[in-house]
């Protein structure tokens, strides 16, 4: 199923946006606005729900005019675009989602053409597969890990970093204990919190880019 | 608006094409999906963590009633979703250099597609057709795609000499490290915040 490469669900929603001419400003508006200020990092939505590892909203305004000879055509509704990528099965997905952050949801998409609100978990999970599109093709460089395992990952290899320097030419009893206790220290440890920029560096290279 | 997060760029993309065409296209992908030799220069670029095509024909965008008017239009579309670490420069100038026949075959049956090579005029092209992201999320913002790959390697080789670890002499255990950290070694790139760019 080209939705799904691996373990990883390719989703796709098109949803319409309301055509309003009375509301002020308008319902594509209202949603640029409000995910203008939405959380990017450790309080975003998606990460506040489960099993999110990319998702992205856009409000496509129209199909774009390439130039002549091709002919000048224009949508009739403008589009919010819903991109994830996300674990598992679908249905459980946007019932996570439902259940974890119906607030947001609702200020996002209660813009949009027939949206039932997320309170109504399975009206809610019809009404985004009404809107789905089926992907063509799909592509995932790590098709075979869920978000959690993935951050666990990330956090096992900077320990992992940290252990080989601060243990180099210790003798093999004493490393064997200090690998134990290492390994179970790390397996203890909370898998970090998904949108967070990880473990802060000693060392400064630059910033986030915009 | 905001096309980075982190490390990472979200790139839309939407180009019409003539209805007849999207069916050679969807033959093409079909046999791209099932051939996975042919996905080979994808995953070597390794800087693209996910990456989609959505082939949307014209009467088959997503219509709900409601007052909403139903769409009427002479062209399918194509959609192109890509995550991917760098720059656009950076990555346009790489798709071009060395996915040119792949693009080719995929946006050949797009209106107006100059090819991808030369570079000017497909650069053109894609700044054309892109529509910017409003809002981009993603888990883990300080890593690139090849840091997601060596981390799993990371964490698989932990997993297997934690396994053995306990039933090893101390001398067996040294030797097992050892293997370990050469397993390991080039897989440890400090992950963080991405470099300034201008």
């Amino acid at each position: 199923m080209p939705n799904k490469n691996g373990t990883v669900y390719g989703l796709t929603i098109l949803s319409p946006i309301i055509d309003d001419e009375q509301a002020t400003p308008s319902h594509d508006l209202q949603i640029r606005k409000y995910l203008a200020t939405l959380p990017t990092g450790e309080q975003s939505p998606f990460a506040l729900a489960p099993g999110t590892h990319l998702a992205r909203l856009v409000v496509m305004d129209d199909v774009i005019y390439v130039g002549m000879p091709a002919c000048e055509e224009h949508l009739k509704s403008k589009y919010l675009v819903f991109e994830s990528n996300c674990d598992g099965e679908l249905d459980n997905y946007l019932a996570g989602l439902a259940a974890s952050v119906p607030e947001h949801l609702d200020a996002i998409w209660s813009h949009c053409v027939g949206y039932p609100g997320a309170a109504n978990q399975q009206a809610f999970i019809d009404y985004m597969k009404a809107c789905q599109l089926e992907t063509t093709f799909y592509f995932a460089a790590v098709n075979d890990k869920s978000v959690p395992e993935t951050l666990r990952a990330l956090q096992t290899q900077h320990a992992v970093a940290d252990f080989i320097a601060d243990h180099q030419g210790m003798e093999p009893a004493r490393l064997q204990t200090e690998f134990a206790r290492f390994v179970a220290e790390l397996k203890s440890a909370p898998v970090p919190r998904p949108g967070s920029m990880g473990q802060p560096r000693s060392i400064k290279t630059g910033g986030r880019n915009e | 608006m905001s096309n980075i997060n982190g490390k990472i760029y979200a790139l839309n993309a939407i180009t019409p094409m003539k209805p007849w065409k999207t069916l050679v296209l969807r033959g093409f992908f079909f046999l791209l999906g099932h051939i996975k030799p042919l996905q080979q220069d994808l995953i070597n670029l390794s800087f693209i963590e996910f990456a989609r095509w959505v082939v949307l024909p014209r009467r088959q965008f997503p219509f709900l009633g409601n007052g909403q008017v139903k769409e009427e239009l002479q062209y399918d579309y194509l959609l192109f979703f890509s995550n991917f670490n760098g720059t656009w420069n950076q990555y346009i100038d790489a798709f071009s250099a060395v996915l040119s026949k792949g693009l080719n075959l995929v946006w050949r049956w797009s209106e107006k597609f100059p090819g991808a090579v030369p570079v000017t005029p497909f650069k053109e092209y894609i700044a054309r057709v892109q529509f910017d992201t409003d809002y981009y999320y993603t888990a883990y913002p300080h890593a690139a795609a090849n840091d997601l790959k060596s981390a799993h390697i990371v964490q698989a080789s932990l997993d297997s000499l934690s396994q053995r670890a306990q039933a090893c002499t101390p001398e067996q255990f040294a030797d097992a490290y050892l293997r370990f950290v050469l397993e390991v070694q080039a897989h440890l790139g400090e992950t963080g915040e991405a470099p300034i760019v201008f």
